[in-house]
């Protein structure tokens, strides 16, 4: 902590992200309060509403390795491909006898070498990551549908499904303390790493990050990679809680991991948020969902709950963010769509 | 320009055939629009593949063909010209969808025909598209967040639109507009698709307003600045993107008789109007591009993915075509001044070393 002008404008920013955090926990607290006093079945004596996060958590490990990615600038869209793909090298692996967590590893590390690529590809052509990452999703899902076939394996060792999928430790589901490990992990090697740090500069201001003497391209490669990575420990804790893998089973979890990392107050432009942010908005978006659908809503309709939080959230912080004036994301954004100029 | 041959004062200043040489410049630089490429690689795909199996080039089969292509090829219109603003679309899906549903209950229940849905249609489109262009220019949120937002809760919309129950039997009108042919080999909805896709290119080449989207999306600060309300240019591009993917979703509805609760949602048909968008050679960037380009791609996707099927290939690996064209697509432009493989290659040694 400096003293002097530099601490209190480290101070202010500070205060905006933790008013951030403050909403999203408050958010959280009336969410659970309401589902567990009005829907049957959501509380359960605690362990009930615990054993939810099941049902969202791949959701929350995809969110960050998107989130990595997110925070340098870019974007990627193939994470859901690549949970399904990962989900189903593993199974066939598993099939031709490689033994289940080898067969996991070898898939997570093939993954991690796709998000290679992909970095490879975007900063040596200068592509867009929209484009390569939309591309990449599409080959994923044919090679994800050829590889597998109609009838992919299933039925795997009792072990495998109970560590990364359905058991607990106590009342504790496997997949929290998972979770828990993986986002201490991210939020360190954002917040508290070289790496992590030249991250969010370069996102901030690329040329800036230049000048400084961070590798540009080689930091968004490895952004990548972690994505690739993420995605494919999501893809095997999807391909354990359910106890079969399938060509599309990951393809629905991007759109809720990339509105976690928005939700959790990262700028979609890169350069600001917190990881935390991300973790909490998971169990945020993910109790949503689980409690709307428990209460007999569609799982369409609880989507669609999910996009209104997620627009009327973005909307309320550049709403608040223009109020507050200054070299702000919002203040960029009116300047460049304002009719009469920026106040 | 390899992409929409705008009014270019390069072109158009330059006297006349001055010789040999202004000659072969004119032939390369009409080789290197992409509208021209997309034209010149489908007629080889059609000749190599009508080699190998002489029924590709049937009347029939290029009719079913060019109407199979229209529902993309419209919704890629639109797509472009939000792209073009520097914007993205990606809830097109939901509002073909819904539009698809309300024409085809409303012909299913109550004999509406066409032509009366097109207004219907159009009108769906275009207020789906009006919230999304509030989003993105009034409450100021990025075009990517905005539109996914959008395409859950839109989702949600058709799903409430469907109340569990689908169009399955629509009046002969729609299957005639949506698999009849007006001349043999050319299908009704080639000509509409067509229409749609010269009037848009007219519009933007020829018109104030198509002018002002170019400018947004080459610089929205320099448009503001040149007295162009760039609100109303970014939420127009919006209503006009939704109201053509209405449109795209009648076309859908008649060419394939049937709609339900995830009709263009389950076949990710916004992904495709993009790859379609990106490979007519409009950039994401913004300000570069034109609506011919991704039309006409739109007709080269069907194409190439049918010549595959032809070829003996499982369709499963259709989507991975459709991404490897676009990565060919973008990697083939040779204006954007993109490395080569080589220099990429020695730029990557270079990067390694420098770090060692």
């Amino acid at each position: 902590m400096a003293e002097g002008p530099a601490r209190i404008r480290r101070g202010l920013r500070l205060n905006s992200e933790q008013w951030w955090m403050t909403s999203l926990a408050v958010l959280l607290a009336a969410e659970l309060l309401y589902f567990s006093l009005g829907v049957q079945g959501f509380w359960g004596g605690g362990t009930g509403m615990l054993n939810q996060t099941e049902y969202f958590l791949d959701i929350g490990i995809m969110a960050i390795g998107v989130g990595f990615v997110i925070f340098a600038g870019d974007i990627d869209l193939s994470c859901g491909a690549m949970a399904s793909f990962v989900g189903i090298v593993m199974a066939e692996l598993w099939k031709q006898g490689v033994e289940i967590w080898v067969a996991a590893l070898i898939a997570v590390l093939i993954a991690a070498l796709i998000g290679l690529i992909h970095g490879l590809i975007i900063t040596l052509f200068r592509l867009e990551s929209l484009l390569v990452t939309l591309a990449s999703q599409f080959i994923l899902g044919s090679l994800a549908t050829a590889i597998g076939g109609g009838y992919p394996p299933y039925g795997f060792p009792h072990a495998f499904t109970s560590i990364a999928g359905t058991g607990s430790v106590g009342p504790i589901p496997a997949q929290i303390i998972i979770f828990a490990v993986i986002g201490w992990f991210s939020v360190l090697l954002v917040h508290r790493t070289a790496f992590g740090r030249s991250l969010v500069l370069l996102g901030h201001n690329r040329d800036a990050a230049r000048y400084t003497g961070v590798n540009v391209s080689w930091t968004r490669v490895r952004a990548f990679v972690l994505s690739g990575l993420f995605a494919g420990i999501a893809g095997i804790v999807i391909a354990a809680t359910y106890n079969s893998v399938r060509d599309d089973l990951g393809d629905s979890l991007l759109l809720p991991a990339i509105t976690a990392v928005v939700l959790g107050g990262v700028d979609i432009f890169g350069g600001r948020g917190h990881m935390a942010g991300v973790l909490f908005a998971t169990f945020v978006l993910g109790f949503l969902y689980q409690g709307l659908l428990i209460e007999g809503i569609s799982q369409l309709t609880a989507n669609m709950v999910g996009g209104g939080v997620l627009v009327v959230a973005l909307a309320l912080k550049i709403g608040l963010e223009r109020r507050g004036g200054g070299l702000s994301f919002a203040h960029r954004l009116r300047a460049r769509f304002s009719p009469g100029g920026v106040p | 320009m390899t992409t929409a041959p705008s009014p270019s004062p390069l072109l158009s200043a330059r006297p006349a055939g001055v010789g040999q040489r202004s000659a072969r410049r004119t032939l390369s630089r009409l080789l290197a629009m992409r509208e021209l490429q997309l034209v010149l690689v489908t007629v080889v795909i059609f000749a190599i593949t009508t080699a190998h199996a002489s029924t590709f080039i049937s009347a029939g089969n290029i009719s079913f063909l060019l109407a199979d292509a229209m529902a993309v090829a419209v919704i890629a219109v639109g797509q472009t010209i939000v792209v073009l603003t520097r914007g993205i679309d990606l809830s097109v899906a939901p509002i073909l969808g819904t539009a698809a549903l309300a024409v085809g209950f409303l012909a299913q229940n109550h004999n509406l025909t066409p032509l009366e849905g097109l207004p219907l249609a159009l009108a769906i489109g275009a207020a789906m598209g009006l919230g999304n262009g509030f989003m993105v220019a009034l409450a100021g949120i990025p075009p990517i967040i905005a539109t996914l937002g959008s395409l859950a809760i839109y989702s949600g919309v058709q799903a409430i639109v469907a109340h569990s129950q689908e169009v399955v039997t629509l009046p002969p009108a729609y299957f005639n507009l949506g698999n009849g042919d007006a001349i043999n080999g050319i299908p009704y909805l080639a000509l509409i698709g067509a229409g749609v896709a010269i009037a848009f290119a007219l519009i933007l080449w020829r018109t104030r307003f198509g002018r002002s989207i170019y400018a947004v999306g080459n610089n929205a600060e320099a448009a503001r600045r040149a007295g162009i309300n760039v609100s109303r240019v970014t939420v127009s591009s919006y209503v006009l993107c939704g109201a053509l993917a209405g449109l795209g979703g009648l076309i859908f509805l008649a060419h394939v008789g049937s709609a339900d609760s995830t009709t263009g949602t389950d076949s990710n048909i916004q992904l495709t109007a993009i790859a379609a968008t990106l490979i007519g050679g409009t950039t994401l960037t913004g300000g570069k591009g034109g609506v011919i380009g991704s039309f006409l791609a739109a007709i080269f996707l069907e194409v190439a993915l049918a010549a595959l099927v032809e070829f003996r290939l499982n369709p499963i690996w259709e989507p991975a075509g459709v991404g490897v064209m676009i990565l060919l697509a973008v990697l083939a432009d040779p204006t954007t001044g993109r490395p080569s493989l080589r220099s990429a290659l020695r730029m990557l040694l270079q990067s390694q070393r420098a770090r060692t």
